[in-house]
């Protein structure tokens, strides 16, 4: 008989579990053409930063960058392929820097470290703080940020 | 002179004008491609349209405005919250002004203001993004 158990999520973090200073290194991950192609038509963001090869070559960059949205993107994927528990919490803020640019045959992994954690105003709730750097293959910053979610938290 | 792309550069941004773009309903086809491209965990609800999905959305719908495109050099950065959840077959547009913006050497920096709205007029998400535009070539 077909049972769908073994598939169920883990269980949900709570407040108690969560270790501050905790760090998270993904996998690393190519940002393909395809990617970007993809993402144009998904979001519908053309801008010809991402999508006017011939125009690139003269600009400052010298070729298509991916859109800053597509990496931030692939970013959570990144995280969620080694701390899913943490970071598919519901989101209740994001800071984010573009630090920059992030080319087609670039490969991205991200660097997540919990920064922090307190309770919430509303009882039963707390607030913790993923602050998140997304590198390179020359070990460059391309991207960072903070996000806040939202988790369980005992009571008494 | 042939037809060409009208684009608006920093000096044609006025703060606070209301730009409201045209809606769009959000389907279990933009959740899915989304879901191939970012590669994330299974959702836990598959009715909850990613968070950052939408705001990935909302970036395509800001282009949809009635004002020529902005030449935009770089999207710098954002501080966004997430207010309510957005589900599948939910329909969001964006309303957005310019808060303020600062003249640099080269371009300038634009902050925009922008909110997420669903079908019921409920802001799902908002924040402020900072853009650096592109000015006028001087002739």
């Amino acid at each position: 008989m077909l049972s769908y158990a073994g598939v169920s999520a883990q269980a949900p973090l709570s407040f108690e579990d969560i270790k501050v200073g905790e760090e998270f290194i993904s996998p690393g991950r190519t940002v393909t053409e395809m990617d970007v192609v993809l993402f144009a038509g998904l979001s519908g963001d053309y801008n010809v930063l991402h999508t006017d090869a011939e125009h690139m070559k003269s600009s400052q960059f010298g070729e298509r960058i991916a859109h800053g949205l597509l990496v931030l993107s692939l970013q959570q994927g990144l995280v969620s392929r080694i701390a899913p528990e943490l970071v598919e919490l519901p989101m209740a803020e994001l800071a984010w820097k573009f630090r920059g640019p992030i080319k087609i045959g670039d490969t991205v992994h991200v660097v997540a470290r919990v920064s922090d954690k307190r309770p919430a105003d509303r009882p039963g709730v707390g607030i913790v703080t993923i602050a998140r750097r997304v590198l390179n293959q020359r070990g460059e910053v391309v991207q960072e940020g903070e996000s806040e979610h939202m988790v369980e938290r005992r009571l008494g | 002179m042939p037809r060409t792309e009208r684009c608006s550069y920093f000096e044609d941004v006025e703060i606070g004008v209301p730009l409201e773009t045209p809606a769009m309903t959000v389907t279990a086809a933009h959740v899915s491609l989304f879901a191939g491209l970012s590669g994330g965990a299974p959702p836990t609800d598959p009715d909850v349209v990613p968070h950052l999905l939408a705001l990935c959305l909302s970036s395509g719908l800001g282009w949809r405005v009635p004002r020529p495109p902005l030449v935009v050099l770089a999207f710098m950065g954002f501080d966004w919250k997430f207010h309510l959840p957005i589900r599948i077959g939910d329909t969001i547009r964006s309303r957005s002004h310019t808060a303020s913006k600062r003249s640099m050497k080269e371009g300038g920096v634009v902050f925009e203001h922008r909110d997420l709205v669903n079908q019921r007029g409920e802001i799902v998400q908002s924040g402020r993004l900072t853009l650096l535009v592109a000015k006028r070539k001087s002739a």
